[in-house]
Order: C-alpha cells, then sequence, then structure tokens
C-alpha cells in the first residue's frame, strides 16, 4: 500500500512539475514562440515551455474556463481586454506589432493594388479569420468597414477558425486572396507572397500578460521578461515582427 | 434425357482434400447416383446445374454441351433448364406457398404477388393439395408440405429435368415412404427424367432405372434396377 | 434561433444526402464482399472500412489534398465541369459520406453473409437474372441489417466534425453545419448560443433514434 501511495505522488509530482511553463499565444505566433520557447530552455536547464497555440478568443475562453494557464499571448488589445480578470495585476505589457497584408498564392496574376481591387469577378473568394473570434477578422473588417467595402466583400469571404486556417487556404489555392498578418506570409514564403499592405484603424499591436492562479507564476514571470528582452525580440524581429 | 458427364475437380471436405473424378453416361429416365456422405454426390449435382465450375471436363444434357472447360463454354445456370430440389428445399423465407411456386414464372426484378396466382401455380396447389396453406410462409409448413412446395417450384417452369439432392433425407421415416411413394407416382405420371443422389439405400431401390455408386469422388460402376 | 435553425437544416441536409450515397455504395460493396470470391478481397475490405478508424482530420486532409482546386480530382472536376467542391455543401456531404461509409459497409456486408447463398442458387436455378435474384431474394433477408448500418451512418454525419470543417470550412448558411456552429460559438465566447445549439442537436439524434427502434423491431417482438 505504501508502494502504490509513493509511486502515485511520484506521477502526480511530476504532473505539476514547478519546471513547466505554459503559455498560451496567438496561432499567428506559432513559429516565432517554438525558437524563442527553445532559447528560453536553452538558457534555462531544468524549465520547459509548454505552447498551446489557437485564436487569442479560444485561448481566453479557455483561460476563462480555469485552463492552468501561465502567460497568455494575444494577437489584439480586444481579446487580452476580455481576459482582464483573469491576468496578474501590472503584468501586461505589448511585446510586439504586425502588418495587416492581402496575400495571394505564389502564382496568382491577379493586379491588387488597393482594397478596392478585391471587387474585382477575378476574385471569387477571399478569406481571413472569423471576426467573432480571430484578432485577424476584426483588423480587416475593421480596415473594410472604413473604405465601405465590407458590406460588399462580406459574401465572398471563407472564415478561418485561426489565422493560420485562412493562410493554408491562400497556400493551397482554394481562395484567390486573403488578409492575413505579414509575418503569416513570411511562414509560407514559397506558397504565398504579399500584394499589398492593409492600413488598419488601430496599430496591430501584441500584448502579453502573466495569468493570476496560474501554476507556475514565476516561471511564468521569468517567459514574459524573456520576450520583451533583447533576446526574444530580436527572434521576434527575424520572424517579421515590429516593435511593440 | 440423355446425360453425358466427365468432370474433375478439387474438393475439400473437412479437413480432408479429394478429387472429384466423375465419369458415366445414361439414357435413363430415373439415375440415381448412390454413396455415403461426403463422396461428393452434392458437388456433381451442383455441376450439372450449373451451381458449381467443375475443374475441367465435359457435362453434356440431352446434347447440347452446357460444359466444355477446353471450349470455354459454361451455360449459366439460369439457362440450363433443370429443376433443382435441395437437401432442406431452400424455401424463400419472406414469400409466401404461391409466390415460391410462381418465382420461377417471373423473370423479372419483382416477385410474384401475395395473392391471386397464374394457372400454372394453381394446377401446382391443386395437384400437391397445398391450397389451403397457399397464403402461408414456408416457416408455418409441415416437412412433407415443404417438400411439395419445393416440388411444385422446381416443376411448375416445365423443366428438361429434375435433379434432386437427397430429397427425403429431412422426412421422419414414416412420411419418407409417404413422399417416395409419391415422388414415384409423379415421375411416372409426367415421365419426367430425373437425376437423384442419395444415400438411402430404399431411394435406390425405388428409383432406379439407372443406379450408380460414388465413392470418393468418383463414380464407379453400374448397376440395372429394372 | 434563426442562425440555429438554418444550421439545423443544412446539417439534416447534408446527412440526408451522405447516408443516400453511402447505402447505395455500402450496399453495393457490402453484397460484392459478403459473395465475392477474388484475390485482393481482404485488402479491398481494408481499404474500404479505413475511415472508420482515422481520425477525422486526417481524412479530411486527404480529402482536401484530393479534391481541392490543385488536387488530383479537384482540378479535374474543375477543368472539365467548373465544380470546385471545397466551401461547398456539397462538399460537406462528401466530407460526411466518406466518414460514415463503413458503417453501412459493415452492416450491409454482416446482413448479406448471413443469408444463405442456398437461396440464392435455388433462385439462380430458376431461371433469375443476378441482378434479380440480388433484388428479390438477397436485399429482401438482409434489409434489417442495411438499416441498422444506414441509422448509423445518418447518425454519425450528423455529428460529422473534424472532416467537413477541413474540407467546407465553416460558412453560416452555406456549410456551418450544427457541430461547426457549436465549436464556433465556443470559441467566440457565446455560451448561450453554444447551449441552444447542443440542445438543438441532442433533441434531434434523440428523435432520431427512437424512430430508429420503432423502424427496427427487436427480435423478441415478432416473427422475423
Amino acid at each position: 500500500m505504501k508502494r502504490i501511495a509513493a509511486v502515485l505522488l511520484i506521477c502526480a509530482a511530476g504532473a505539476a512539475s514547478a519546471a513547466e511553463i505554459t503559455v498560451s499565444a496567438a496561432a499567428s505566433l506559432s513559429n516565432a514562440f517554438r525558437e524563442a520557447a527553445a532559447a528560453f530552455e536553452a538558457a534555462h536547464p531544468g524549465d520547459r515551455v509548454l505552447l498551446n497555440f489557437a485564436a487569442s478568443d479560444a485561448l481566453v475562453a479557455q483561460i476563462a474556463k480555469g485552463a492552468p494557464v501561465d502567460v497568455f499571448a494575444s494577437a489584439d488589445q480586444e481579446s487580452m481586454d476580455r481576459a482582464r480578470p483573469h491576468l496578474a495585476p501590472g503584468s501586461r505589457r505589448d511585446f510586439a506589432s504586425n502588418r495587416l497584408v492581402v496575400a495571394v498564392p505564389f502564382g496568382s496574376k491577379l493586379d491588387l493594388r488597393t482594397l478596392t481591387d478585391l471587387r474585382q469577378p477575378a476574385v471569387q473568394r477571399l478569406t481571413t479569420g472569423n471576426p467573432a473570434s480571430v484578432p485577424v477578422g476584426r483588423y480587416t473588417k475593421g480596415a473594410l468597414e472604413k473604405v465601405a467595402l465590407w458590406g460588399e466583400l462580406e459574401p465572398k469571404f471563407v472564415f478561418g477558425t485561426n489565422v493560420r486556417q485562412s493562410l493554408d487556404y491562400i497556400a493551397r489555392g482554394e481562395v484567390e486572396a486573403g488578409l492575413v498578418y505579414q509575418t503569416d506570409v513570411a511562414s509560407q514564403a514559397e506558397k504565398v507572397r504579399t500584394a499589398m499592405v492593409v492600413p488598419t484603424t488601430t496599430p496591430i499591436t501584441y500584448p502579453l500578460a502573466v495569468i493570476k492562479n496560474g501554476p507556475n507564476p514565476a516561471g511564468g514571470r521569468a517567459f514574459a521578461e524573456f520576450i520583451l528582452s533583447p533576446g526574444g525580440q530580436s527572434i521576434l524581429a527575424r520572424f517579421g515582427f515590429g516593435k511593440p | 434425357m440423355t446425360i453425358r458427364l466427365n468432370i474433375r475437380k478439387a474438393l475439400r471436405s473437412g479437413t480432408r482434400n479429394f478429387q472429384l473424378d466423375a465419369q458415366f453416361e445414361s439414357a435413363s429416365k430415373r439415375v440415381v447416383i448412390y454413396g455415403a456422405s461426403g463422396a461428393g454426390k452434392s458437388q456433381m449435382l451442383k455441376a450439372i446445374a450449373g451451381l458449381s465450375r467443375p475443374d475441367s471436363g465435359v457435362i453434356e444434357l440431352d446434347g447440347i454441351k452446357v460444359f466444355d472447360s477446353s471450349a470455354g463454354i459454361d451455360v449459366p445456370a439460369r439457362k440450363r433448364r433443370v429443376g433443382y430440389l435441395f437437401q432442406d428445399y431452400a424455401l424463400f423465407p419472406h414469400l409466401n406457398v404461391r409466390q415460391n411456386i410462381g418465382f420461377g414464372l417471373q423473370r423479372g426484378w419483382f416477385n410474384p404477388a401475395p395473392r391471386g396466382e397464374p394457372e400454372a401455380v394453381r394446377y401446382w396447389l391443386e395437384a400437391f393439395g397445398l391450397e389451403e396453406v397457399a397464403h402461408q410462409r414456408p416457416a408455418e409448413l409441415s416437412g412433407g408440405q415443404r417438400q411439395r412446395v419445393a416440388l411444385a417450384r422446381a416443376l411448375v417452369a416445365e423443366p428438361g429435368a429434375l435433379l434432386l439432392d437427397e430429397p427425403f433425407a429431412a422426412l421422419d421415416p414414416a412420411l419418407r415412404v409417404r413422399m417416395r411413394a409419391e415422388l414415384d407416382t409423379l415421375q411416372r405420371r409426367l415421365d419426367i427424367p430425373m437425376l437423384m443422389i442419395t444415400h438411402d439405400p430404399d431411394d435406390a431401390a425405388t428409383f432406379g432405372g439407372h443406379v450408380l455408386t460414388m465413392a470418393d469422388g468418383r463414380v464407379a460402376g453400374e448397376g440395372s434396377n429394372g | 434561433m434563426d442562425a440555429a435553425l438554418i444550421a439545423l437544416g443544412l446539417s439534416l441536409k447534408v446527412a440526408l444526402w451522405a447516408t443516400v450515397i453511402d447505402l447505395v455504395l455500402g450496399v453495393g460493396f457490402g453484397y460484392l464482399l459478403a459473395r465475392g470470391r477474388f484475390p485482393g478481397r481482404d485488402v479491398l475490405d481494408a481499404v474500404l472500412t479505413l475511415p472508420m478508424v482515422m481520425p477525422p482530420t486526417v481524412l479530411g486532409y486527404y480529402l482536401l489534398v484530393l479534391i481541392g482546386r490543385n488536387g488530383p480530382i479537384g482540378h479535374w472536376l474543375q477543368q472539365h465541369f467548373g465544380i470546385n467542391l471545397i466551401f461547398t455543401w456539397q462538399g460537406a456531404v462528401i466530407a460526411a459520406a466518406v466518414v460514415a461509409f463503413p458503417l453501412v459497409l459493415k452492416g450491409a456486408r454482416s446482413a448479406f453473409e448471413a443469408v444463405d447463398v442456398q437461396l440464392e442458387q435455388a433462385a439462380h436455378v430458376l431461371g433469375v437474372s443476378p441482378l434479380g435474384v440480388f433484388l428479390r431474394v438477397s436485399l429482401p433477408l438482409a434489409w434489417r441489417g442495411v438499416l441498422a448500418g444506414t441509422l448509423l451512418a445518418f447518425a454519425r454525419s450528423m455529428g460529422e466534425f473534424g472532416a467537413t470543417l477541413m474540407v467546407a470550412g465553416s460558412i453560416p448558411g452555406k456549410t456551418q453545419t450544427l457541430s461547426i456552429a457549436v465549436y464556433e460559438a465556443v470559441q467566440a465566447g457565446q455560451d448561450d448560443t453554444a447551449n441552444l445549439l447542443v440542445m438543438i442537436t441532442s433533441l434531434t439524434c434523440v428523435i432520431v433514434l427512437v424512430a430508429a427502434n420503432r423502424l427496427v423491431p427487436n427480435r423478441a417482438q415478432g416473427a422475423a
């Protein structure tokens, strides 16, 4: 009986290891944060970073339901606002910026220079994230509403559940064009290229914060500091992110 | 009907592999193949009906080749115009008696209607005394009734010959005697060529115009029984 | 509530078409596998059963690769018929049909195997063509097993999510079936909507199952 209890205790201890840091990050941060996590682990032997990528609102929904997260990095201020009750006070900081672009399949022959060009009949399908749950969708809607094109273009849109899914649609040629982040285009550079940069109503800034009552607050703070440090910032820059 | 048969087929009975190697000729209207169970009789009968394909050989019915492996001839069962009586009758459980009997008269994709019957079906219902049970399903019939339905079904389309696979094996002894007599009378009345396989010597005695013995897949010996 | 009913209508439409396709193909292949004696029969059975053991997202991925615009089948369809299946309800039908197919196949194959071969032989000797034998003897005797498999396929199609999402996307009114709508609502933090959709889905499934139990009576209840 004692032996069983000892084994169970060791297993339980392993499950809640103090050296694990759980990070929920927006899908557009996939490549950059994977490398940042590797760099962090190299500099902090014994620590493990667990990454969880999805659309920012989906991550907020998980945190709100009590998911054990230490750090939350989102792609817009609105989703971070929604997570406010769960944030450790004073820990919210902007750590990167991005640009919204119109992207096309690499071999596309379409000439898209202004947003109005998206009205052409040759552009049958567009994609972006779902504005109800994905920041890039909200940026897109804002940008198109500003030039009074949202109403007309909305029927052409196929909404992805996160920005990377939209990127995949473009890479496969299932849509003629889509609105995604500049950094996403860089991640699939052989299949997708930028047609034009889109001015957004608000600057695209990415905030992060430590989650109150997370399983490893000290680890969470350490990771957040790393992202904000020159080392973390240079990794983000290499993937195309701008300064916060 | 004349039948000429010369076939070979590899067979398996349980764990035993053996070779069916049958040759015989007969012009008799009453042929009985007599042999113990597992001798390959059923397989041979199925081959004659076109339900089983020999590995090689020739089968001729009334001078027409229905199977010839060297010439690539294999007439499908439905075109051979033989009637077949299965050992446990193989009556269609989802159809009633008159539908079963009339089955072969309908060549299309639909079964005969459950009520009302064509002339030919009515004839056999009366001949076998099945009018009372015409609307019933096979599961509700007695052993003797089932056999009569199976016979009627085989005969209604006026086949050129009747093949019977141990026709009385499923009946109890008393019934067997009665049905044997009935079939005997029927065959004489219709004068239809009949080929029966059986392991019961009484069957051979009653029906054998031409009796052949079969053992281990080989048809051997001839006999005559008047 | 309107949006929920639209999603329900779409789910029913997709599931109905997928089930019809599966019924035809499942019965055909089920019979072939039950009666056929040809080399590679078991391999064919395994391949046709694969969708049942593969994760739907993996299936969705393969379908996307095959029938997407640049895929072998998708390109051919686009070239010759101008048809594009991605992001359409027809694409959703294909995804659901592929995922649910093994359910009809297995049901049909077992049902046909349970039909006594001698009955089919008897029908042959009586002069009926192979198709006639199938329609008049095999199918009528196997219909219960076939129906059971078909109802399972319908239920599975109603709940299909992973493959459908990949192939048809999530377009409200066009391809956003009930399962996808629930997912989206949860993603967007819209719990009330999610709860309503889940209740509608559950109610529909219960109705289908009750109807199924009435249609396919227990053995104990009456003569076959």
